[in-house]
């Protein structure tokens, strides 16, 4: 009887910390469709997310394709216990806000992806992680995706100017403008098909393993519900220091170029999603926004950006899969090990949280810099509990009333 | 466990060919109105540009409805 409720137990908090990640997934990648248009001042910050929230609740009850993928593909479904997948999204969730901080717009899918391995690694060994379908369906297009998005926004790019060459700038200014919000609205729709799904596929398996509901079936209307909920909230908190990056720090977008690399996100992320691919929006959003850089001719592509970008995205997976291998340790423990998680993951975020009040971005200054600080500099990238730091002031960071939230 | 590299290069072909045919179909819409605006201006008649700019404007929205449409299950 005591394992029961012990079990139970283990169920909720799972599908509490499954809607948190949701949570912090949304704000993550509320960057992904909405900073270009913030940038070039198409919408107004708030106007933005808002449409964000709404469009990613609406994808995600869309569509149920990739939902299937994850509970169905890259695990053997019988060895994964709830704890497993706490373990999982702890990583993930830790990870997220650890990019958050920096302003990084690293994938929310690889980390969950990856927080979710390292746990099956750690409580059910190497065995039972299908390599290949991890290989197929997730690094091969995590690579290819970018590539795609990038080659189709360059492309679009170069035919968006050309055709509007004798265009009077201000007039294709005012149509771009509002192609750029329109394809951005898109790619919010398409992120809440293909992220919210991801939860969805989440929390089904653990109903899945808990014996709650029949292997093999797709996720329950108020699964779809709630997590299509947690996704556009977190959305409209906004992501604001990853936003800056994307909308700046990356390239200076020009209305057409937003109007081009919406359109190549959206296309890209809706045909991976329609053939069930577990697909990183922001992998293909940042694809898009420089292959827009690439196509303008004269347009700045901070490339040491971009690579910095990429270091995040490669350590993604394994720091993510770090994270949720030591979360699956001390999750092994029984009720005792997750309450000690619980205890922990809340800590972390509370830290973290704390460290970006140091250099609070929000809709107010969003587009004011193209730099995210942490502390000096950004390179702070471990546990953030080293109590030696020093703030050192920073001038051009203007300080008024901040908006930022913890998933915690 | 193959690699599906049809999936892939299907994905590739679709993405690339809808977004650069969505940014023609909406940079010549914009193109022609404002042509048509810059043609009332001088005193001539700008409405067949027009319609032909905004022709190509509605063209674009099939063309996301479309792709919206390929993503819904329940359409189906």
């Amino acid at each position: 009887m005591g394992s029961e409720v012990t079990a139970m137990f283990v169920v909720i908090v799972v599908i509490l910390v499954a809607l948190i990640f949701d949570f912090t997934n949304g704000f993550h990648d509320s960057a992904n469709a909405m900073a270009g248009p913030i940038a070039t001042g198409a919408l107004k910050p708030r106007t933005a997310v808002i449409i964000a929230a709404v469009l990613n609740l609406v994808g995600a009850c869309l569509s149920t394709e990739v939902a299937k993928t994850i509970s169905g593909g890259f695990f053997d479904d019988e060895l994964i216990t709830a704890s497993i997948i706490l373990a999982g999204l702890v990583g993930a969730i830790i990870w997220n806000l650890l990019t958050w901080l920096l302003g990084l717009p690293s994938s929310s899918s690889h980390a969950l992806f990856g927080g979710l391995i390292g746990a099956v690694v750690v409580g059910a060994g190497f065995a039972s992680v299908h390599g290949w379908v991890i290989v197929s369906k997730v690094l091969l297009p995590a690579v290819v995706a970018p590539a795609v998005a990038g080659i189709a926004a360059a492309l679009a790019t170069v035919l968006a100017y050309r055709i509007t060459r004798k265009t009077p700038s201000r007039q294709s200014e005012t149509g771009f403008k509002y192609g750029q919000a329109f394809t951005a609205s898109l790619v919010s729709l398409a992120h809440g098909t293909s992220d919210g799904q991801k939860t969805m596929g989440v929390i089904t398996l653990v109903l899945i393993s808990a014996n709650l509901q029949a292997p093999g079936t797709g996720p329950q209307p108020w699964v779809i519900i709630a997590a299509g909920v947690a996704i556009g909230l977190g959305t409209y908190s906004g992501g604001w220091r990853i936003m800056r990056t994307m909308g700046k720090g990356v390239v200076e977008i020009e209305t057409p170029q937003g109007a081009a690399s919406g359109a190549a996100t959206t296309a890209t992320i809706l045909a991976s999603a329609h053939l069930g691919f577990g697909l990183s929006t922001t992998h293909v959003a940042t694809g898009g926004i420089l292959g827009s850089g690439v196509g303008r001719r004269g347009a700045e592509v901070r490339w040491g950006v971009a690579r910095k970008m990429v270091f995040a995205w490669i350590l993604t997976l394994p720091g993510a899969g770090l994270v949720g291998g030591l979360a699956a340790l001390l999750a092994n423990f029984g009720i005792v090990g997750v309450v000690a998680l619980l205890l922990l993951l809340a800590a972390a975020s509370s830290v973290i949280w704390a460290f970006s009040r140091r250099h609070p971005v929000s809709h107010h200054n969003v587009s004011d810099s193209r730099e995210v600080l942490v502390l000096a500099s950004a390179s702070q990238t471990e546990y953030v509990d080293d109590p030696r730091v020093t703030t050192t002031p920073k001038t051009k960071q203007k300080t008024k009333k901040p908006k930022a939230k913890s998933a915690a | 466990m193959k690699i599906d590299w049809a999936a892939l290069g299907i994905v590739a072909v679709v993405s690339i060919s809808a977004s650069v045919l969505f940014v023609i179909l909406l940079a010549s819409s914009i193109r022609l109105v404002s042509a048509a605006k810059v043609r009332t201006n001088q005193g001539g008649s700008g409405t067949a540009i027009l319609s032909a700019g905004y022709a190509l404007l509605a063209l674009a929205a099939l063309l996301v409805l479309f792709c919206i449409y390929l993503i819904v299950p329940q359409f189906h």
